[in-house]
């Protein structure tokens, strides 16, 4: 049982295991993109970008491992302002690919939403940590839904659909890990379920009567229990004309595809078709390395990054997969347990936010290779190509890092 | 350090826990769903039945003369790609390819390389195929894997000018150049790119937009279903409509007969080029089809270089012309008196030297103002005039016309002249090797150092017809009408110029007399530039009036002799061209 306890709740050097997963990753990735490199040598390749990318983003590392927790504490809001103001940046340049999501470093672009995903968690982190005494009382969640929804709604019209919806990401979690009731997280999520269920009249109902239960269930105010009832089932009903008059045609086209990938298939359903062929078609062992017929360049157009987890299914088969899930589960769960050994509330829950950031990437984008979510741009941590979030990945892993010293 | 505790409960601990491991679960179990039960499924439909998209092209734009005449026009061949993946028993299946197509299998081997572009991506091994023979490749389609015939334009030249550089030409892309290119063009190897002239420079408005076909193929690479949904089109290039005219500009080329040399012309006012000679030339064509190597090498070692675009890459000696540049210093900057005549005795000692300095003129010309020195072209008068002005005077009115710069023309790898100056000098003759004055001697006749390309001479000539503000010269009829920097200098030093180049063509002995025409005035400068390769080169620049706008002309003959007696007459002729009936000049 020593060794299970000991398992579970980790040795003391969490971070010499953290690195440890995170280069088994990065070595993952790269093996991956040389195979589906043309010219795996060539300074444009992937591959080779990718190098310089990681050995930029560990400067930048080593650079804010110096910053101490304290100066990030006491500064979040000025840090939460910057960033904030940073992501009005693009608007002001040229859009590239008709967004205004990206500003061009020259070498690198860089995504300064990416960064508000942080920077929001910070300022949450810090609001619940000085609320400590009222996380038990239902208003406690107002402002950190505030400050989400404000960070969401300015990503939203860069206009960046997956990047606003990974900012919710951290939410509940944060919240369950500060330790808000477990009835005002369901009053949180029960809209969003609403929502979804209103595709169906039978859905409808039944999670109708389901809610009604759970209501009944917890103790409270009559009136306030029946109100908030009303407001979901308003909700619902009312989420019809927010989809007919509110998201542009891609970002409807994007759900459609989620609920039906077959209904369409040659528009974006294509990407996961494929994607499902490729990795349906590796088996247990793989195609072998640079050997996968779906994924060379034929089908994919993103498969260095939205896709390589498909390029690996392909080449490395079900086997590959194992591996880099287990490295994916590692990764989190070392994330959680050095959350959980932080000395102080405020690192605590800022580990906790990071982690879902890097898990929610992790699941929408292996999701979506499986043709389990719609198609989102999602890049995987440290195993996908792209500057902008692998130096994302290693301003977080400097957070951590700095977080778990005190 | 910081005042609050962490309290994280073992329970929310294991909530994430549990809601990890749980997601971990799920996307495995889903894996292990496609991976290792749905294989066989999965694996089938990967080999057999492929869902691919395929680009698909449009023409690309033409390119039309000033009148509407088609210059470049397409003209539809068979090309046969292989794709790399869906190849078995290479050897044998070549082998097949080489019976029918008579290209050599080494020849198909080379290509096959060359092309590469991936495994999956269709390689193109053999052009221009005729239609017999793609009925025999169908016929052996089962002996064959992987093989594709499809449509493939080449470009076709009207005969009439199918020998113009300015026209440039396609080439095919190989993989080495692709990451050069613009990305969004989705440019891929074996594809044909305007690689020089017009072809280059209008790139991207000649070129089709590319579309997206989506097709299912089984293993062989057979198309089995086309899929019309979603299907992006293509949309063909947009045309180029030129400032030439074709006729005038055939016209000119056959004043040149087989001697070398440059005709220029174009419009003052909108720096339009209606001509644009470069001999001698080449057969555009050459670029189509299979040419071979031995043809190429023929070309490229000929001594004439007809490969090279005089106009814009010939660098030349301008002579007398650039007697011009120090009438302009003398008027502009007050030095002497226009009307003041000197002697001339057919030759001059510099002040202090003991070399003499010749005139072409052995006997003299007598007492010559600025007017009949510039009418005459006589170099004793700007031998003495020149050592009024200083060096660096002299080489900053030479820059102001455009010698020192590109003229901007619409086409790739212009060159630019020389303007020796200071530094120049010292570095080629050492500090002392040179003296400001001796060197102005030859500077005044456009000799010794300077070196400038047609184009700029022409550029040279608009400034002057006129008066200082002139367009950019252009080749493609719709560009915007630009300017060059305008050249401030006084009415009077234009005038007197300008009076001077109407004595060169008009005035009894003037040294273009041969150009002159009755119907029209046209003012000119001839030119007869040493060089070390022979005879002189015979040089008239020159403009006229013609129907309310001012076309300027540049006739150069390589080591042609006299500008007076070889370039003169022909720069006659072309103003002939403007004046007489245009139809029956095309006629003849």
């Amino acid at each position: 049982m020593s060794f299970f306890n000991n398992y579970i709740y980790g040795s003391n050097d969490y971070l010499g295991r953290l690195y440890l997963v995170v280069l088994s990753l990065i070595t993952f990735g790269l093996i991956t993109l040389y195979s589906i490199s043309n010219d795996p040598l060539s300074i444009n390749s992937s591959f080779m970008r990718q190098i310089i990318f990681i050995i930029f983003s560990l400067f930048v590392f080593l650079i804010l491992n110096q910053i101490n927790v304290k100066t990030i504490h006491d500064n979040s809001t000025l840090i939460y302002i910057c960033s904030f103001l940073l992501c009005f940046v693009p608007f002001f340049l040229a859009p590239v690919e008709n967004t205004y999501r990206w500003i061009d470093l020259g070498f690198f672009y860089i995504q300064p939403g990416e960064y508000l995903k942080c920077t929001t968690i910070i300022l949450i982190a810090k609001y619940l940590s000085n609320h400590q005494l009222e996380v038990k009382e239902g208003y406690i969640v107002f402002i950190p839904i505030l400050i989400t929804l404000l960070s969401s709604f300015l990503v939203l019209n860069q206009p960046d659909l997956g990047t606003a919806a990974i900012i919710f990401a951290p939410l509940l979690p944060m919240m369950l890990w500060a330790g808000v009731s477990g009835f005002t997280l369901f009053l949180l999520i029960a809209p969003v379920i609403t929502i979804i269920a209103a595709s169906n009249n039978l859905i409808f109902n039944i999670w109708g009567i389901l809610m009604f239960i759970i209501f009944m269930a917890f103790q409270g105010s009559f009136l306030k229990n029946v109100l908030i009832y009303f407001a979901n089932i308003f909700t619902g009903l009312l989420f019809p004309f927010f989809w007919n008059d509110f998201l542009n045609g891609y970002q409807r086209q994007r759900f459609i595809d989620f609920i039906n990938p077959d209904l369409d298939p040659m528009g974006s359903s294509y990407h996961i078709i494929q994607s499902i062929t490729a990795i349906g078609s590796g088996g247990l062992f793989g195609k072998g390395w640079g050997q996968g017929s779906q994924t060379q360049l034929k089908f994919l157009p993103v498969q260095e990054s939205d896709f390589i987890l498909s390029v690996i299914a392909e080449e490395f088969g079900f086997f590959g997969i194992l591996i880099i899930m287990f490295l994916f589960f590692m990764l989190i769960k070392t994330l959680i347990d050095i959350a959980f050994k932080s000395s102080d509330y405020f690192s605590s829950l800022v580990i906790i936010g990071l982690t879902s950031i890097l898990f929610s990437h992790i699941l929408v984008n292996s999701a979506m290779t499986i043709g389990l979510m719609p198609v989102k741009g999602l890049p995987t941590p440290f195993v996908s190509a792209g500057g902008s979030f692998m130096l994302l990945c290693f301003i977080i892993l400097s957070l951590v890092s700095n977080l778990s010293k005190n | 350090m910081l005042k609050i505790e962490n309290k994280a409960d073992i329970f929310h601990y294991r909530t994430l826990l549990f809601i990890l491991i749980f997601s971990i679960l799920t996307l495995l179990s889903r894996y292990f769903y496609l991976q290792v039960i749905e294989h066989e499924r999965y694996s089938s439909k990967s080999q057999v039945n492929s869902i691919r998209a395929q680009a698909t092209y449009a023409p690309r734009g033409l390119i039309l003369d000033r009148n509407g005449v088609v210059l470049v026009e397409n003209y539809p061949t068979y090309i046969l790609t292989v794709t790399p993946y869906e190849l078995e028993n290479k050897e044998t299946q070549f082998q097949i390819i080489s019976d029918i197509t008579e290209i050599s299998i080494d020849e198909l081997s080379r290509r096959y390389k060359k092309y590469y572009q991936g495994q999956f991506l269709p390689t193109i091994i053999a052009k221009n195929l005729t239609f017999a023979e793609i009925s025999q490749i169908e016929e052996r389609r089962l002996e064959l894997s992987g093989f594709q015939y499809k449509r493939f334009d080449e470009r076709l030249y009207n005969d009439i000018l199918k020998d113009a550089h300015f026209l440039g030409y396609l080439r095919e892309l190989d993989r080495e150049s692709l990451s050069s290119l613009d990305k969004s063009q989705f440019y891929r190897a074996g594809e044909l790119i305007g690689w020089q002239g017009l072809e280059k420079q209008y790139e991207s408005q000649l070129r089709y937009s590319k579309g997206t076909e989506y097709i299912e193929v089984d293993t062989f690479g057979r198309e089995i279903n086309t899929i019309n949904d979603n299907n992006i089109p293509a949309y063909p290039g947009k045309n180029l409509v030129l400032s030439i005219d074709s006729k005038l500009q055939q016209f000119s080329k056959n004043l040149l007969t087989d001697q070398r040399g440059v005709i220029l012309v174009s419009n003052v006012n909108t720096g339009d080029i209606l001509s644009m000679v470069s001999n001698p030339s080449y057969n555009l064509d050459i670029y189509r089809g299979e040419t071979t190597g031995s043809d190429w090498n023929d070309l490229l070692s000929d001594e004439g270089k007809p490969i090279i675009n005089r106009n814009i890459a010939g660098l030349y000696p301008p002579g007398s012309s650039f007697k011009i540049i120090t009438a302009f210093n003398l008027i502009e900057d007050g030095l002497l008196d226009p009307e003041d005549s000197l002697m001339c005795t057919g030759s001059y000692i510099p002040p202090g030297s003991s070399n003499t300095f010749n005139c072409w003129k052995e006997d003299g010309h007598g007492l010559v103002n600025l007017n009949k020195a510039i009418a005459q072209s006589c170099n004793v008068y700007f031998y003495e005039t020149v050592q009024l002005i200083k060096l660096s005077d002299w080489i900053k009115t030479a820059k102001i016309f455009g010698f020192e710069k590109k003229t901007d023309i619409d086409l790739p790898n212009e060159l630019i002249g020389q303007i020796p100056d200071k530094e120049f000098f010292i570095n080629t003759y050492g500090r002392w090797g040179w003296s400001e004055r001796g060197v102005l001697l030859n500077l005044t006749l456009g000799q010794g150092d300077i070196l400038v390309t047609p184009l700029q001479s022409l550029r040279y000539i608009n400034h002057i017809a006129s008066k200082g503000r002139t367009a950019k010269l252009k080749l493609n009829a719709h560009k915007k009408v630009e300017y060059y920097d305008d050249i401030i200098l006084s009415e009077q030093t234009w005038d007197r110029v300008i009076n001077g180049l109407y004595d060169v063509v008009n005035a009894e002995s003037g040294s273009g007399w041969r150009a002159k025409q009755s119907e029209v005035k046209l003012y000119g400068k001839t030119s007869t530039a040493e060089n070390p390769h022979g005879e002189p080169h015979a040089w008239f620049n020159g403009f006229f009036d013609f129907e309310g706008q001012t076309y300027s002309l540049v006739v150069l003959v390589e080591n042609g002799g006299g500008g007076g007696a070889v370039a003169s007459p022909i720069a006659g002729e072309i103003v002939k061209f403007f004046t007489n009936e245009q139809v029956e000049m095309v006629n003849k």
